[in-house]
This record gives structure tokens, sequence and C-alpha cells, in this order.
């Protein structure tokens, strides 16, 4: 409210009471705005700034957008149109490309890493083994075998970047099953895709059905003991623990391996 | 400084606001050190060309602008206090209201930023409808009042708090006659009221009707002010009424009369004395018999 | 202090009165509801060759994604152009001056207004979340019946089968939390509070910007540079030997006047599915409260200097 008595120093006290709030507020500003920094690193590990290839790469008008927080609609945009144009004209090379480019966008989305390492792994590397072009079947091998190798490589910095996502360490292990037939590697990351909330139960019975495809009954034997003594008696009697395969799968290793009678689970 | 009730309702001492002119590295005095008292109950008349300091005047005593220098008080109170503005109502030159908002709206908005609310604010809706005549116009939005209608909705939200001090900005502007005259009634309502009217206008019989005492302003200082008696009157001369007519014997003997009373000037005059154009209009819209028309008046 | 709350609320729901009377909102509101439309359009190309649950993750992110950021697109539009207008059109219209000739305060006014803008905001970000709501709703009916689909087509019996029942469970209850995901809450609150900064913005540059225009640039350019705060912050903090003293000046400026609007695009993350605890939240939440207040505050002083 002004009064009209003395006018002017009156509103140059205001104004100065101003300028105070704005000197008390200003550090606490910087402070608050480090301290939320500091805690969306945490939630995001190391969300991405804006390096200089990124903007090489999309364009002023992208780069607005991605500045003004429309980095995922952007990502989502470059992902729809052009990961599925490069699918369908098999253009492998340029969806790499893309793949790399939306992860970099967003490297807390899953889903890119996921469906990324799906694409390679799978897809381009069943074309090049079903390519004509190539001279050879040796050529075809080695290409396929390459994108098999950057699929995984996808999986992996995946991981790095969203450690608590079971669908990466679930399909890295899948990856390590199916296309690289090594299955210890697929029983390790089986194993800790067992370990993450979310997960489907199943999963903890992958690992020892990896160490037996491996042929190795040892190891087998032993996951299917450690999974049977982590479950409690309410679990074991739960239907997706499947009690039945578990104990039939620890009875004939058992039997295998000759395991003594009194250190056996099931004896009989 | 008088600690009790004021005695004026609007005074000013050496009020002056000055304008800084961007390009011109001048300054434009918009009012030079004015000097006014408005006693309480009076009607009071600013008169003066456009430029010549009323508006600017107006908005320094209802806490629009800030004066350069000098000071303004409204009851004994700054301008721009909320105390002040409770006692004040004004009706501003041109419809300054919401366009979108029906006559009701329009009033409810405006009486609830005065404190008024609820059944009594209702209340007051509808006595000041009735007063300004908006009963079929109070369902419609304001942008298709007429100017008519506007200054009628425009008084009444000047009153809906029923404030002691009106400043009314060229009240009657863009007014038919009929509707005119209403308003220099409600003037004169107002006053018996005992409420304080301060009015600027441009037509100055209307103001020679209603106002007390009228200031008149030029160049954005006060020159002239005073009781309209005491300004109007003529000096060194008196008028006599006569009902009826004088025959030109009548007038003769009435010479030789004043002759013998000293007074022998060769500007004694004789004349009918004639309705105003308004008087007569007026007479005629609302249907009154219309005065028979007069026979050339003599001059002797 | 009762009768100065309610005279700031009778404005502020005057000057909403006039937006939604001006149809501001319904033209808006078409635009925002065509493109979250169209979230659910481009949710139809698809990755070929997916399997029931990947392909829910790509759709349903684009839905989200699509959804909330048409409600920030246009909530922006709403907020810099209601509020870059509001006090040049009663300064303009002169029903400022009607205003204050009642025993009312200037800061109550401008208070009042922007109120306004704020509920107006308020009120198109429930309509466009409610649309969005609906969207996801019906993703979730598509992805549903989808998955359903696949198992019956693909896996005949598979009710027979412990393993199959399990992760048949475990996909429908992927794709309801995806869905039914109590953060989205939480990211709308955050999509709100940037908009309310950005109309607290517009509103301190109108209070002496000369036109709307230049409210309306200045306002856009303070929220581009607001997303590129944290980069200036760091730049001052650690200022070394290399940075010129204009760079470290400019950057000061930045950080001390600019809120850090990059802050807000945390809700990428709650999009993504990703764990942002309430705490977090409110911790940004009343980040922009106090910002606002500031904004307010000098908004207010130089309104009062203000000749009208």
């Amino acid at each position: 409210m002004m009064s009209s008595t003395l006018p002017l120093s009156r509103r140059l006290r205001r104004a100065a009471l101003v300028a105070l709030l704005l000197g008390l507020w200003a550090p606490g500003k910087i402070l608050w705005e480090q301290k939320i920094a500091h805690e969306q690193d945490f939630l995001r590990y190391h969300g991405v700034t804006m390096s200089r290839e990124l903007r090489d790469q999309l364009g002023q008008g992208l780069t607005i957008g991605v500045l003004s927080g429309m980095r995922s609609v952007v990502a989502d945009f470059i992902w729809a149109v052009n990961v599925t144009l490069a699918w369908e004209d098999e253009q492998w090379f340029r969806m790499s490309g893309l793949i790399n480019l939306c992860t970099t966008l967003q490297p807390r989305a899953a889903t890119f890493w996921d469906i990324g390492g799906w694409q390679l792994s799978w897809n381009a590397s069943v074309a090049a083994a079903e390519d004509l072009k190539q001279p050879n079947a040796l050529r075809r091998l080695r290409a396929s075998r390459f994108w098999i190798e950057k699929g995984l490589e996808i999986y992996k910095r995946g991981i790095e970047n969203n450690p608590q996502s079971w669908t990466l360490w679930a399909h890295t292990g899948l990856l390590y099953q199916q296309r690289l037939k090594d299955y210890r590697n697929a029983a390790y990351y089986y194993q800790k895709t067992s370990e993450l909330p979310g997960a489907p139960v199943f999963y903890e019975r992958f690992p020892a059905l990896m160490y037996g495809l491996a042929g190795d009954d040892q190891a087998a034997y032993a996951a299917w003991k450690s999974l049977w003594e982590r479950l409690t008696p309410e679990q074991r009697e739960e239907k997706e623990h499947w009690k039945e395969k578990v104990e039939s799968n620890i009875h004939r290793l058992e039997q295998k391996l000759s395991v003594p009678t009194e250190k056996r689970i099931f004896p009989k | 400084m008088e600690a009790s009730a004021p005695s004026f309702a609007v005074e000013t001492i050496g009020l002056t606001k000055r304008y800084p002119l961007a390009w011109k590295r001048k300054l434009l005095v918009a009012l030079d050190h004015l000097d006014l008292q408005v006693r309480p109950g009076e009607v009071f008349g600013l008169l003066g060309p456009n430029g010549s300091g009323k508006s600017t005047t107006l908005k320094l005593l209802l806490g629009l602008a800030v004066p350069t220098e000098g000071e303004a008080r409204i009851f004994g109170l700054p301008p721009d206090s909320l105390e002040a503005r409770q006692r004040v109502g004004f009706l501003p030159e041109n419809p300054y209201f919401y366009a979108f908002l029906n006559g009701d709206e329009t009033l409810r908005f405006y009486g609830k930023l005065c404190g008024v609310t609820g059944p009594k604010l209702e209340k007051r809706i509808e006595e000041l409808i009735d007063l300004v005549g908006l009963q079929n116009g109070r369902e419609r939005p304001l942008r298709s009042y007429s100017k008519g209608m506007l200054q009628r909705i425009g008084l009444a939200q000047a009153l809906i708090h029923d404030p002691d001090l009106l400043f009314l900005d060229e009240p009657t502007a863009g007014v038919d006659p009929l509707g005119s005259a209403q308003i220099r009634d409600l003037i004169l309502q107002l006053k018996k009221m005992g409420k304080t009217v301060v009015f600027s206008s441009h037509l100055l019989e209307q103001v020679q009707e209603v106002a007390d005492r009228v200031a008149i302003f030029s160049l954005g200082k006060k020159v002239l002010e005073g009781s309209l008696d005491s300004l109007l009157a003529e000096d060194q001369s008196t008028q006599v009424h006569v009902p009826g007519e004088l025959t030109a014997e009548q007038q003769e003997k009435v010479r030789l009369l004043l002759g013998q009373a000293g007074i022998t000037s060769q500007e004694i005059r004789f004349s009918r004395p004639h309705l105003s154009l308004e008087q007569l209009y007026l007479r005629t819209v609302q249907g009154l018999p219309a005065p028979t028309p007069a026979k050339d008046s003599s001059h002797s | 202090m009762i009768p100065s709350f309610f005279r700031i609320l009778v404005i502020g729901r005057n000057t909403l009165v006039e937006a939604v009377r001006q149809k501001v909102l319904s033209v808006l509101l078409i635009f925002g509801l065509v493109l979250v439309g169209s979230s659910v359009y481009v949710s139809t190309i698809a990755t070929p060759g997916l399997d029931a649950a990947g392909l829910f993750d790509e759709q349903i992110k684009f839905v989200k994604d699509f959804g909330c950021g048409a409600i920030g697109l246009f909530g922006f539009a709403i907020a810099l152009l209601s509020t870059a207008q509001l006090i040049p059109q009663e300064l303009q219209s002169r029903t400022v001056y009607t205003i204050l000739a009642k025993p009312v305060r200037r800061a109550e006014f401008l208070l009042g207004k922007f109120l306004g803008v704020v509920l107006l905001l308020a009120l198109a970000v429930t309509l466009m979340s409610l649309a969005f709501a609906a969207s996801l709703y019906w993703q979730e009916t598509v992805g549903l019946k989808y998955a359903q689909d696949v198992y019956d087509q693909h896996m005949p019996n598979w009710q027979n089968s412990p393993q199959l029942v399990s992760q048949y469970n475990h996909d429908i209850q992927d794709i309801v939390s995806k869905v039914q995901d109590p953060q989205l809450v939480e990211a709308i609150l955050l999509l709100f509070a940037k908009l309310v900064m950005t109309a607290g913005i517009a509103l301190l540059i109108s209070t002496f910007a000369t036109s709307s225009i230049f409210t309306i640039i200045t306002t856009f350019m303070v929220y581009l540079i607001g997303h590129l705060e944290g980069v200036a912050r760091d730049v001052w903090l650690a200022r070394g030997a290399e940075t010129s003293l204009w760079q470290s000046g400019l950057a000061g400026l930045i950080s001390l006047l600019v809120p850090d609007l990059n802050s807000f695009t945390i809700v990428d993350e709650i999009l993504a599915g990703n764990h942002v605890p309430w705490v977090h939240t409110l911790n940004l939440l009343g980040y922009a409260e106090v910002y606002l207040v500031v904004l307010l505050a000098v908004s207010i002083i130089i309104f009062d200097f203000r000749e009208i």
C-alpha cells in the first residue's frame, strides 16, 4: 500500500527490502538446486547432459526440444519412425546408430536398450546368417556373430544404466543361452534376474537348468539345493515355486552323483 | 492537523503532478500546485478544456496516481488508503468495466471488492437496478449495452457500497437529454442524502443547474473557484420578475417609477423570460402540453 | 487479512470466468485432446515381431511420453499466452482504474489476476489429465486382450502349466502396474508446478514490459535458459582459470535469477517406470513454491511503481 506522504522513500525502502530478500534467497536457491541435482544424479545414474556430438546428430530443432524437457518425446519419435523403417529395410548399421542415439537421449528408459539389443542379437544376426549376398557360409557366420556381440554390448550398457531392470538381465541371460550357447553366463544372468524385485518367479529355477544344459551336474545340484534351502516352508507349498520340479531334479541328481544317503535332501 | 472529524471532504494542498516526457527531455506539468477544498455535502463542478488537469486531479484524488509534490486528503485520509477508498465512489468517463459480465454480475463483483456481501449485497443490487432503471439489461452482458445503459451501470457500481463521496467524470457525456435529466436529478437526490459529489463536465448548462461551487481549470492550473451565485451574478444589476405580460404603456409607467427611485439608466430592459431548449424538449418528449409560442418580445 | 484474501479470491474467480467465457480453454483443449489421441495412433506403430510384453512396453512408453508431452506443451501455451496479456489487457482497457478506485490494494489485484491464471491452468491440466488417463486405460485394455490372445493362440492349454500360468499372471501384473502407476500423479504435479513457474515468470516480465509480444518472447527465452541453468551453475561454481570474466559473470547471473527447470525433467524417469520417491517430488514442489513467492513479491514491488 502506498502512502502519498513521502511516497518515494517508502518505495525505495520496499525496493531495498526486496533486494535483501533476493540476496538471502540467492545462495539458498543455489544450495537447494545443488541438492536436487545431486538427488537426481543418484536417481538417474548419470543423466545425459548436452554434449557436442549429440547436438550435431539432432540438428537445431530437435536440440530445442531436448533442451526444453521434450527429450523423451524426441527419442520416442525417432524410435517410432526410424527404427521401424530401418527394420523393414534391413539397414542394420543404420538401426544400430539409431539405437545408440535413442539410448543416449534417454539412457534411463530400459525399453530402448531391451528392444535395441533384441533387434541386433536376434533380428540382425539371423538376417546376416541368411544373407545370400555374402559369398560364403563363413562370412555369414561371422556377420551373424558380429551382430550378436553388438547386441550383447547394448544389453550390458543397458544394465549399467538400469541395474534394477530385470528384463535386461533376463534377456541377456536368454542371449547367452539361445544365441551364444554359453550356459554358464546364462546361469549367472538368470540368477541375477531372479534376485531383482518384479522378476517372474520361475527365473529362480533357470540357473540350475542352465548348469544342467552345460553338463555340469555338480553345479546344477548345488544350484537346486541352494534354491530349496532358500525357500521357506510356506513358499515351497506355493504353486509358482513348483516344488515337484525342484524335488524331482534334486532327487535325480543325488542319485546320479551318488550323494551319501545321510547328506541327501530327498533320499527316497 | 485536526484530530477530530475533518472539515473537508476533499482537500488538496499544493497538489502537483509532473510526467517525464520520454523523448523530449522535458516535463509535462499536468497539474500545477492545486489548492482545493470541497466541503461535505457539496456538489462541486470541475470545468475546463481537455488537458487542463481535471482528469489528473481525479486520478490523484482516487489514489490511482501518486503526486509529484503536495498532498491530497479524502476526509482527512490519504487517497490511496483503503479507508478513504471505502468511502469513495467513482464513475469513469468511459465504461472501464468487464464486457463479459452482465449487469448483475458487474454489481456483485464490485460490491464484493468493497466488502459488501451476502443478502445485503443482493438487496443493494436490487435497489440500485431500480434506481438507475436497468431492469431489462441486468441479465445481458455489458458488451451489448448502449452508452446510456453503461452510464447507468457505472453509476450503480459507484454507489454499490454507499459511499459518502462521489467522483463523476463526465456523467452525462453521450447520454440523451432524458437520461441526462435523470442523472441530474440523481445528483440532487444524492446531495439531499448528505453525500458529496465532485463531477467534471463540458456541459456548462448542466453544471449550472446542480453545482454549488465550481472550479475552472486551464493548462494544469486552477484559474477560478467559487460558488455559482457569486461567480455568475452580474454586478450592479437586478432582475425583477413580474408574472404576466406588460403592455407598452405599463412598461412606461414602470420606467417612470424607477426614475422616481433614482434609476434612470438607458439600459433598463424589458424582456420575456425564455425557456431553455432543454426544458422545451423535455416537456415535449414527456408529453406535457407545449407552451404557447410567444410573439416577438419588444425592446424599448 | 481475511478481507484481503477474499478480494484476491474475487478477482481470481473473475479472471477465470473471463478466460472460460472467452473460450480460451476450449480452443487449446481441442488441440490438446487431438494430441493425446495422436499418441494413441503412434502407439499403433510398433516394432514388428516383439512378444506381448515387449510390445506393450514400447507402446505404453509412447502413450505416456506423448500424453505428458502434450499436457506440458499445451499447458505451456496456456500459461504463457494467458499470463502475458493479463496485465496489459487491464491497463489498455483501463478496467484497472475502476478496480483500484475501490478499496483494493495493487498487490491484491496482481495476486488475484495471477490466481485466476493458476486456476485456469489447474482446470486445463485436470481436463487433459483425465483424457490422458482415458488413453492409458484404453491402452491397458488393448494390452490385456492382446496378451490373452497370444497365450490362447500360441500356447494352447497354458492354464495347465504352472510355469505358464505364473508367467501369464506376471505379464498381466506388469501391464497393469505400468498403467496404474501412482507415480503418474507425481508426474502431473511436477508438470503443473513447472507451468505455474512459467506463468510467474511471465507475470514478472509483464509488470514492466511495454507489450505482450515482448513478454512472450522474453519468457520463452527464460524458459529455454532455465533448462541450461544447471550447466550455468556448474560453470559458475567451478570457475577456474579458463572461464573469462564475462562468461562467469553471465553464468552467475543466470544461476542467481533463473530457476533450474531441467530438474523437472525427472518426469521422464517417472514415465519410464523408474522409481522416484515422493520425498524428492515434494522437495521439487517446495522449491517451485518458494521461487514463485519470490517472483510474486518482486512483481508486486514493480507493479506498485508503475504509472497507470
